[in-house]
């Protein structure tokens, strides 16, 4: 039995949606302008994922596919996909009559190319998410072929245009990507073309006048801006000179507010690719604690609840287990685990501290760490804050560190030089891209960021994480996914706190921003204003 | 020797002289900022997410990070000497065009601000002091107090929230309108548009200074021997205040002035930040958490230069001033 799935055309899907009702009819034109903060370093998507690319990139990239809220594949550049039964063979048919926004026409060449010489190479997720692909045949123009060395059933959550976006071979060949004038000048086969990069100020996209799917996208024109300071992006919000701001760029203080204004609505939604996770990174491999005791106790005495409601306006979720619940999707996450509680539980901490034979000594402190928090803002600032008074009554004192960025990265993942570190993870579409690199015994690389910074070592967990990204059965890749997470709530060696929400907020006049479960590193291409 | 040439004489000499102070401070600027933690792909790989430490060590070969520090130093005064500032590899971008796009939103702000400043700045101080221990010398000390103690980021958001929010006379922020992207006149109607908030935030700040500097220096110069001098002469009341004393009270405005000049043009963070103006505090801001040295570094050229050049303006405007002072 072949496993086939053919998606209803683009088309189809858009007639579907007018049909839904004559109030919604989406109205062409206007100018859309948005808030993208930080200014992107570059419009490389194939070269970082930083976030600021990722809110621009893909309105001018596209990629195989595209998500829905739910996680499920919608169609992109690839308009069917066939997968064989050993999952070695995964054939794209690619969507005829579409072209560069130079006017080259897009081919399999071009996914080809991406790919191997690209993705494989220089992105920074990409050599993890095409790992086990060996060739790509181009047997015709609309056909590629992914040949793999084993099965790898989550590169199917990787080919959105934030993820791998699609790039033009015929500007990028005999080229180092890295140095390519496409960096700042990129041409895509997205719905709106570049046209401005003002640094500083803005960055200025216009309507792709021959994109491919018929009658989109709506807008004239997107423009990203870059509004540093936080309180003035409020302000341009309700002054309606943007109407777009993601990934908390109106801090949440504000943004329950403006969701309780009229004309003005926040959601949640559009964040499922990425599935953001805070956590606490320990040094396992020092006193005091190389002791998972230790570590357990503190996940029992921190009130995620607490954090959630009063630092994060109740936007949040506790965490639950190593994996997000997003995860329950695909089969993948398990029940609520051990040691994770969402309220705090002093008694039952002090017990596991008692127990493991760490005592207080005469000023009833049993253990004494720098806690380092990530410096992505001032809640983390405060969640350091309360967790530095949470830890008293078990006898934890905390002393808090707040470095810029490059400090901290240095400091964490390049000279192991902490003991305790608040930090997010995206866990992203599939516990391989996101999730793996954090525990795996491979995933200790000095100098890298963002992996195993806790130097915890399981060779049992090894193999299991080798088994779940192999195991093209969906059953058994959920049990062996419960196991590792029952080893992760034993061990703890990054202890969860909470799945992050992040907000979108925007104008009520703004349509049309919630078909893809992409949010806010979607195309725009059916977004519309109704003035 | 004619006047004329004397005065070149001396600015060609304040110029040599001003030569080996802005080597030192070149040198002084890049060994500070090699003391900073972590360098420019520290952070690119971080914001990317995930990179290999091959990939890093590329990075930082592309760059010249990996060379020695006096070899990266020798590369940087090589360039300088030669007028390239450089490369900014976060930017992907010469600094000197970065800084250049840079210079115009930052001067129309500065120069727009040190007008409003200095003008009602003297203006005000020249009001207090006329009407001294009256009711309008109180009024215009107790406004210089205010403004001068209130937080700059704190005035710019509470005339975004009057005159943005609450009356929408002028836009929160950025320089020109994005839905409209006007041309020709509009455009520089609109510029002005967006231009008038972070004016005023900025220069109430330094109206307070010289409005303050104004007042002292008038009172100073009324006591003087020549103002007595004149008096007895029969001169009007009116003469001596603009012809006298307004004109050597004017000397320290001057000085202040001057200072400010080489400071400001070095941008306001906050100001740009609250108004997410595009000037070149902003850029330095960025670059230093970017760990982008070579823009810094451009950046702090750039100031230091202005500096020595506005000092040596600053000075030949006193010996306008003030005939007494001469140059040479």
């Amino acid at each position: 039995m072949r496993h086939l799935c053919k998606f209803a055309l683009a088309a189809v899907a858009m007639s579907a949606a007018l049909a839904s009702g004559a109030a919604m009819a989406q109205k062409a034109g206007g100018n859309l302008v948005f808030i993208v903060q930080p200014e992107p370093p570059s419009l490389a998507g194939y070269l970082s994922t930083s976030g600021p690319i990722g809110l621009v990139a893909p309105k001018i990239y596209e990629g195989l596919f595209d998500y829905d809220n739910d996680l499920k594949i919608a169609p992109a550049l690839a308009e069917s996909y066939d997968v064989s039964d050993d999952g070695k063979t995964v054939t794209f048919k690619l969507q005829q009559g579409v072209t560069w926004h130079d006017g080259e026409p897009f081919t399999s060449a071009d996914v080809e190319f991406t790919v191997m010489e690209v993705l494989k190479k220089v992105h920074p997720r990409g050599p993890n998410s095409f790992r086990e692909v060996t060739s790509i045949d181009t047997p015709d123009e609309y056909t590629a072929v992914f040949n793999l060395a084993k099965a790898a059933p989550y590169m199917l959550s990787a080919l959105s245009a934030y993820e791998s976006p699609m790039v033009p071979k015929h500007l990028l060949e005999g080229q180092d990507p890295r140095n390519a004038e496409l960096g700042n000048n990129p041409v895509g086969t997205g719905p709106f073309k570049f046209v401005e990069w003002k640094k500083g100020q803005y960055i200025r996209l216009e309507k792709n006048e021959n994109y491919w799917k018929e009658g989109l996208p709506y807008l004239d024109r997107i423009v990203g801006r870059f509004i540093p300071d936080a309180s003035t992006r409020t302000a341009a919000m309700e002054s309606g000179e943007v109407m777009y701001g993601a990934f908390g760029a109106i801090p949440n203080i504000d943004a329950v507010r403006l969701r309780d204004t009229d004309g003005f609505s926040v959601t949640t939604e559009g964040y499922a690719t990425i599935n953001p996770m805070a956590l606490i990174e320990f040094d396992t491999t020092e006193p005091p604690f190389d002791n998972p005791a230790l570590r357990k106790a503190i996940s029992y005495a921190l009130d995620r609840q607490f954090l959630i409601d009063n630092i994060w306006f109740g936007y949040g979720k506790p965490a639950t287990s190593a994996l997000s619940s997003t995860f329950a999707g695909p089969g993948l996450y398990k029940d609520p685990m051990p040691n994770y509680v969402p309220t705090a539980d002093i008694e039952e901490a002090i017990k596991l501290l008692d127990e493991a034979g760490i005592t207080p000594d005469e000023n009833g402190v049993r253990a004494k760490a720098v806690l380092d928090l990530i410096p992505y803002g001032e809640d983390w600032r405060r969640a350091g804050e309360y967790m530095k008074q949470a830890l008293v009554p078990i006898g934890i004192e905390l002393e808090l560190r707040y470095e810029d960025v490059p400090t901290w990265l240095k400091r964490v993942y390049h000279n192991y030089d902490f003991a305790m570190n608040v930090n997010y993870f995206y866990q992203l579409a599939d516990p391989v891209l996101g999730v793996h690199r954090h525990y795996g015994t491979d995933q200790i690389r000095q100098g890298t960021h963002f992996v195993n910074s806790t130097r915890y070592p399981n060779p049992k967990l090894d193999e299991l994480l080798v088994a779940g990204a192999q195991e093209p059965d969906a059953a058994k890749r959920g049990e062996i996914y419960g196991e590792i997470q029952s080893i992760l709530a034993e061990d703890m060696p990054v202890l969860n706190l909470f799945e992050m929400e992040f907000l979108t907020v925007y104008n009520d006049k703004l349509k049309g921003i919630d078909v893809s479960g992409l949010g806010a590193y979607g195309s725009f291409a059916e977004a519309w204003i109704d003035d | 020797m004619s006047h004329s040439a004397r005065r070149l004489r001396y600015v060609l000499k304040r110029l040599i002289q001003a030569l080996p102070i802005v080597l030192a401070i070149v040198i002084m600027n890049f060994f500070l900022l090699q003391m900073a933690e972590g360098d420019a792909v520290d952070v690119l790989a971080g914001e990317a997410g995930s990179a290999t430490p091959e990939y890093m060590a590329e990075l930082r070969a592309k760059f010249g990070l990996d060379q020695p520090l006096p070899v990266q130093l020798a590369v940087y005064l090589k360039n300088v000497l030669t007028f390239d500032l450089g490369y900014s590899f976060r930017h992907e971008m010469p600094v000197s065009q970065l800084i250049l796009d840079r210079m115009i939103p930052t001067m129309l702000l500065m120069v727009s601000t040190i007008m409003l400043a200095v003008g009602f700045g003297v203006l005000l101080g020249l009001i207090a002091a006329t009407g001294l221990n009256t009711w309008r010398d109180t009024a215009i000390s107790i406004f210089a107090l205010i403004t001068y103690a209130t937080p700059l980021f704190w005035v710019g958001l509470m005339l975004i929230v009057v005159f943005s929010l609450n009356l929408g006379w002028f836009p929160t922020s950025g320089m020109e309108n994005l839905t409209m992207f006007y041309e020709g006149w509009d455009r520089v109607i609109d510029i002005a548009h967006h231009l008038v908030l972070p004016t005023i935030t900025l220069s109430l700040f330094y109206l307070a200074l010289y409005t303050r500097l104004m007042r002292a220096s008038m009172l100073e110069q009324y006591g003087q021997d020549y103002v007595t001098t004149a008096r007895a002469k029969g001169v009007t009341e009116r003469r001596i205040i603009f012809v006298h004393v307004l004109r050597n009270a004017l000397l320290p405005v001057v000085t202040m002035a001057g200072v400010q000049v080489g400071a400001l043009i070095g941008g306001s963070v906050i100001v740009e930040s609250v108004f997410a103006w595009p000037g070149l505090g902003m850029l330095a801001f960025e670059a230093l958490f970017a760990r982008d040295l070579n823009l810094l570094l451009g950046i702090f050229l750039l100031s230091a230069l202005l500096v020595v050049a506005v000092n040596l303006v600053v000075d030949i405007i006193y010996s306008s001033l003030d005939p007494r002072i001469e140059v040479g």
